[in-house]
């Protein structure tokens, strides 16, 4: 359904001519979704005006920050905030940065890096926009979710534009429950059936103490960059466990002592897609890594603030890995291994090698929880990706998950994906249904998982009916249906 | 390969926006962090790589429908890789390939912009892709210059049509002809009797009007005994060297970028810059010297049946590592008192200066927008000067300047050489 020349030239009106296309031509660049049409707003009074012509003319809207992933219906006004790419502020004394949605991670951790400061950079990588929320690879250090967000601008499906937190009540970003309105539980795209309607075009960003340099002595050329040196006390190191029993053991210790800046439970076969430069390297270097291992484990970085700092916590990791019968994996001793990982692992820059490059898709179960209780479930998951592979439909990983801490493992994540080839139906097909089975098996084993492709109305009930609250609470939200469900936007 | 024979790199794109921005490690902070200027200017995802390479998957499954649009899309992209290395930094695919496969099939199915026609035309009646006053080796005049087609000469130094014919850019052949004399090099040209290399035809999209020059080229080449090419224009360099190699034309040809060549000299002693030039300057690497400089990889296999995107045999990707960074760097460091600042975007990963993909002749403020930002992200440095290696990207930064009056000053690495020894 193309606009009508007078609704479009109203959309017009409010970017300007070279900020709106309907031109077929172009749709297929974004998503396989035909879009009446693509507009890109400037700032929040645009995206304000643009969302209430959508009300007026009942139109649905979904916008997009760097727009990796979606699910769109058809004709849906696409909003992409690509010009909507400033860091409003950094400020250090209080430790949070503003930004809008088409910043990307590199550019505001390169940023932060200069002031001595880091934050939370998602797993989908440092491409994807800094105001994402979810996971990553320094939540045992940083949290994650909704813990780093503080005040956020909203433009409601209504188009409204709601201040919360603190921002609610003056012009400061420093909290994201008040003086002022908090909906945190509402700002959240983590609970099914979906994200939060509307637009959200700017959000505060907590910081965290970075002790690493101001900027990362990178050397080498694309696609095999590493560290001229490791920073000084800095050391990455991949510890491999005899049991999943001693890993959880030395992980839960490790985040009691609080030593570790990173702890990121790598399994073989993702470290070898981090450190290979293509897919032959990664499938000669997992099959070597893979005889070097001897079970589950995990990838640490520490960063201590003096020598003396270092040295007390690498004594410590040490001791605790010894405790636990941990081996250390002695490809990534080699400076200049541990030099790719250790950038790569701050930077967040190889979670494509990791998930894309092997066959061209991936498909994955998150589970948030307590560790070890997840990584139960992740064990049967993984069993169960074992036939798949036999078949040659997904790439070899040995059938591993992986996963994390959260807040010095006070949380924790687990994960499991598997990489395939999309242009292949048949192993398309065993994915989806290998997924479906293993969600639903973690929502009967009562887990929290991703339920998106689950069915919602089937699991709701286990936990408190939330989705007949959250619909309740959205149709007072979006009245004329302008906004709709969908998945998580990166 | 035709655009269908990437199909299976084309489908790989996951819309991972890497190719939009320079390798994610190597971003600095929010300025200077973008490396394709056509989605930095244009901003739809349709102008990003990732943008392109889903629409020709698409057309290829949903038939070739050209629009104004389409044709928006596809010139405006100055094809300078840089997309593929940020990309290629991760992903196992083609990016630059089916890029320049879809340009190609667009003036194949007659679907052409006038500007570019135009130039085209002049190519064929003139052979020239610069307007054309005078005879192209007037610029030798009275120099005395061996003609390589009739004497016996180790290196021929093949000029081009910008530095033959622009009479602001003909200093450039003067002093390399400086170098070469002063190196004790036994060159000559081929003068009157030179013709494009077909390099920026190819870059539009023009296959067979690049083919033909190439052939034409080569076949002088071979009849007049020439082992060992010389090139001061890094269009010129990747034609001879990269694009007659991919087309099985270049045979044993030795090509060579003057910067190579000078470098080689002060390594053998036959060169030695004494003359002090005082002054602070960055350098701009030229896309076709650097990322695209890097040796064409001959291959052809299939893809293996299975999970994996891998071939038999395994395919090997020019991802942009092995361009010509080194020797330019080399070349401005042996000079007496030249400070090398510099910038955020070098290397595999530098800015473009704007002029390719018939960009400077299809939208030339597209052209300066990123000519712009190039001479921005220079004296962000602090250099007094930005030194690049190709005359198309002086001639782009100095227009560049001149209508912003900025006091940047811009040179070519020849031109700091003649003045050194």
């Amino acid at each position: 359904m193309a606009l009508s020349k007078e609704v479009y030239k109203e959309f017009e009106d409010v970017v300007g001519e070279e900020n709106i296309c309907d031109d077929p031509a172009i749709m297929p660049a974004y998503f396989a979704t035909e879009f009446a049409a693509v507009i890109l707003p400037k700032d929040t009074a645009k995206v304000q005006a643009i969302v209430k012509l959508c009300n007026k003319h009942k139109l649905k809207f979904r916008a997009i920050s760097t727009g990796w992933t979606g699910v769109f219906p058809k004709n849906t006004i696409l909003l992409d905030l690509r010009r909507m790419n400033r860091i409003i502020e950094i400020n250090e004394k209080n430790m949070y940065a503003v930004v809008e949605p088409y910043v990307i991670s590199a550019e505001l951790q390169a940023e932060l890096f200069k002031r001595g400061l880091n934050f939370c950079i998602k797993g989908a990588g440092s491409n994807c926009s800094a105001m994402l929320r979810g996971h990553g690879h320094l939540d045992q250090t940083t949290s994650a979710d909704d813990r780093n967000h503080l005040a956020i601008e909203w433009v409601t499906p209504e188009g409204e534009i709601v201040r919360l937190g603190s921002l609610g009540s003056s012009d400061e970003w420093f909290c994201g429950d008040g003086p002022g309105p908090s909906l945190r539980a509402i700002i959240s795209s983590a609970v099914p059936p979906g994200v939060t309607p509307g637009v959200f075009t700017k959000a505060a960003i907590k910081l965290y103490h970075w002790p690493g340099p101001s900027k990362l002595p990178v050397v080498g050329k694309s696609p095999r960059y590493t560290l001229r040196e490791i920073p000084a006390n800095m050391m990455a190191r991949y510890y491999s466990f005899p049991s999943v029993e001693k890993m959880w053991q030395a992980e839960l210790k490790i985040g009691e002592s609080e030593i570790a800046y990173e702890l990121m439970g790598f399994n073989a076969s993702m470290v070898a897609s981090n450190i290979t430069t293509c897919n032959e390297e990664e499938e000669e270097v997992f099959r070597r890594i893979s005889q070097e291992v001897q079970g589950p484990g995990f990838f640490v970085i520490i960063a201590g603030n003096s020598p003396e700092d270092f040295a007390y916590k690498k004594k410590v990791l040490e001791k605790i890995v010894s405790d636990a019968d941990g081996k250390s994996l002695k490809s990534v001793e080699d400076p200049e291994i541990e030099g790719i990982l250790l950038c790569q692992c701050v930077r967040i820059s190889a979670s494509i090698r990791e998930t894309f490059r092997a066959g061209g898709a991936f498909n994955s179960i998150p589970i948030m929880g307590q560790r070890d209780l997840t990584i139960k479930w992740a064990i049967g998951a993984g069993e169960a990706k074992k036939p798949l592979i036999k078949k040659g439909l997904i790439v070899d990983d040995g059938g591993a998950f992986f996963g994390w801490g959260v807040e010095q493992g006070h949380l924790g994540k687990t994960e499991i994906f598997c990489r395939f080839d999309p242009l292949n139906p048949e192993a398309k097909k065993a994915v989806e249904e290998w997924r479906k089975e293993q969600c639903a098996r973690a929502v009967n084993e009562r887990y929290f998982a991703d339920l998106l492709m689950a069915k919602i109305d089937e699991s709701g009930p286990s936990l408190s009916n939330y989705h007949l609250w959250w619909r309740k609470i959205v149709k007072e939200l979006d009245p004329n249906s302008v906004s709709p469900e969908g998945g998580p936007l990166v | 390969m035709a655009l269908e024979d990437y199909r299976g790199d084309m489908e790989m794109c996951c819309r991972c926006s890497c190719c939009k921005f320079i390798p994610m490690q190597m971003v600095q902070g929010a300025e200077y962090s973008y490396a394709c200027p056509s989605i930095a200017k244009y901003n739809f995802h349709a102008y990003s790589a990732g943008g392109r390479l889903n629409i020709a998957a698409s057309m290829l499954k949903k038939g070739f429908n050209y629009s104004d649009k389409i044709l928006d899309i596809v010139k405006n992209c100055q094809m300078c890789g840089a997309c593929g290395v940020s990309c290629n930094y991760a992903m196992d695919m083609e990016v630059l390939e089916p890029i320049q496969e879809f340009r190609i099939k667009t003036v194949e199915d007659g679907h052409t912009v006038p500007a570019l026609e135009k130039v085209i035309t002049s190519l064929g009646n003139q052979g020239s892709m610069v307007p054309v006053t005078g005879k192209r080796g007037d610029w030798a005049s009275g120099l005395n210059l061996k003609d390589a087609t009739s004497k016996k000469v180790n290196v021929l130094y093949h000029v081009g049509c910008l530095t033959s014919y622009d009479k602001n850019m003909q200093k450039l052949a003067k002093a390399t002809v400086n170098i070469l004399q002063k190196a004790g090099v036994n060159f000559g040209i081929t003068g009157d009797a030179e013709m494009c290399c077909g390099g920026r035809a190819y870059q539009m999209g023009y296959k067979e009007d690049f083919l033909n020059q190439a052939k034409k080229n080569m076949a002088m080449i071979k009849k007049a005994g020439i082992k060992t090419l010389v090139a001061s224009c890094s269009n010129c360099y990747q034609a001879f060297k990269v694009l007659y190699d991919k087309y099985n034309l270049r045979g044993d040809l030795e090509v060579l970028h003057i910067t190579e060549y000078i470098a080689r000299s002060l390594n053998e002693e036959t060169l030695k810059p004494s003359k002090k030039v005082a002054l602070t300057v960055t350098y701009h690497d030229p896309c076709r010297l650097g990322r695209l400089g890097e040796p064409w990889i001959h291959w052809e296999g299939k893809k293996i049946p299975g999970d994996r995107f891998v071939f038999d045999p395994p395919k090997i990707y020019r991802r942009g590592t092995h361009g010509v960074y080194e020797p330019p760097r080399e070349v401005l460091n042996s000079i007496s008192g030249i400070k090398l600042m510099e910038m955020t975007r070098i290397k595999e990963y530098a800015w473009c200066c704007g002029a390719g993909g018939g960009v400077n002749e299809s939208n030339p403020e597209f052209a300066m927008w990123t000519a712009n930002e190039r001479i921005r992200e220079a004296v962000s440095t602090g250099a007094e000067a930005i030194v690049t290696a190709c005359p198309w990207c002086e001639k782009t930064f100095n227009e560049a300047i001149q209508k912003n009056e900025s006091s940047l000053k811009v040179y070519d690495i020849v031109e700091l050489v003649e003045k050194a020894i």
